[in-house]
């Protein structure tokens, strides 16, 4: 290759080269000046998302989702050790849950039988007859204590 | 008692209708009360008494078996008193040291630990069981400490270092109590109405 014809070959890359450069400002330039301009919101607000929605296939995009490496990216341990299980025991009104819902008829018909009922029934009674006992000897104490005597005469001791 | 379980809620009907099921809720290790325990020592006497009757008649029968004549043990005699004792002394002591509780206290839902709320062990079961009689023997006034008493000991738990406690889950019976009412109240799906019927 001559001389002349190697030069020529440089001069064209490097124009090349800065054409391409200017080129790309210029592309780069033009989207952000595109993007500035673009009202994102007025976009969104012609998008009819369920039409959108409507054109996805869910059971696809789920089929394509393995929720075993999912899980498996989930650190358990780490997750349950920042819920305070008890906070959210503490919420739960278990009796009303009990008491309106299948579960009590459910705990009635696995745990409870005759003798239960019976046991429960006669230790309730029990329980209730201790508190009266303890409320009268309490009682009891209370006005054999308690009771107050005769007002102090004043000057008593001065007295004969 | 304190906390989310004092939500007051209508009282629980049990299944006749009858009187309502006032549980508290949570009384596991408070002291029990007199009637408790009274009731849990007749329920042992009944069933104790029971047995060693049945033991006897038992035995008369395997006797009268075995010889070809007829046995009748005589309640007075001394040997058959003193096999009732042991036999009460056994029922007892085995009851408190093994679980802490004798079958009409299981049935009451009461159980002796130690003052501490530790197991009752053999050595405080055994002294209870010795001392058991003393209570009865002052006149009773060895169970005035249950009335009277803040902890409601009885002197043989006084002597023993024990003490009686609620051991049934009240709560959990609450909760049973709760089921029955809604299984019972639960209405029936009102029959269909067709245009033929």
């Amino acid at each position: 290759m001559d001389p002349g014809e190697r030069l020529r070959h440089s001069a064209s890359r490097r124009f090349a080269e800065q054409i391409e450069s200017m080129a790309q400002a210029v592309a780069q330039r033009v989207i952000d000046l595109v993007v500035e301009s673009l009202d994102v919101n007025a976009l969104l607000a012609r998008i009819d998302l369920n039409a959108l929605l409507a054109r996805v296939d869910l059971n696809q995009v789920l089929g394509q989702v393995d929720l075993n490496q999912v899980l498996g990216q989930v650190d358990l341990d780490e997750l349950m050790a920042r819920v305070d299980i008890n906070e959210i025991a503490g919420r739960i009104d278990i009796e009303a849950l009990v008491k309106n819902t299948d579960l009590g008829a459910l705990l009635a018909s696995s745990s409870s039988t005759i003798l239960t009922e019976a046991a429960d029934l006669g230790r309730s009674h029990a329980v209730s007859m201790d508190d009266t006992i303890a409320r009268w000897v309490s009682r009891l104490r209370r006005n054999h204590t308690g009771r107050p005597g005769p007002p102090e005469l004043p000057n008593a001791q001065e007295k004969p | 008692m304190t906390g989310p379980a004092d939500v007051s809620l209508p009282e629980p009907m049990p299944r006749d209708g009858g009187t309502p099921l006032s549980v508290p809720q949570d009384l596991q290790g408070d002291h029990a009360g007199f009637a408790s325990r009274f009731i849990a020592f007749v329920v042992d006497c009944v069933l104790s008494i029971a047995v060693f009757e049945l033991v006897l008649a038992a035995s008369s029968f395997a006797a009268s078996v075995l010889t070809g004549t007829s046995i009748h043990w005589n309640k007075g005699d001394l040997w058959v008193v003193l096999a009732f004792f042991a036999w009460e002394f056994v029922y007892y002591a085995y009851s408190w040291t093994a679980s802490g509780k004798t079958p009409g206290m299981a049935l009451l839902g009461v159980q002796v630990v130690g003052q501490d709320g530790s197991q009752v062990g053999t050595k405080r079961g055994l002294v209870r069981t010795l001392a058991f009689p003393l209570s009865f023997l002052l006149l009773g006034l060895g169970f005035l400490g249950i009335l009277l008493g803040r902890d409601r000991r009885a002197l043989h738990d006084v002597i023993a270092d024990t003490a009686v406690v609620y051991a049934w889950d009240a709560r959990e019976a609450r909760l049973r109590s709760l089921a029955r009412e809604r299984s019972v109240r639960r209405p029936e799906s009102p029959p269909v109405i067709g245009p033929h019927s």
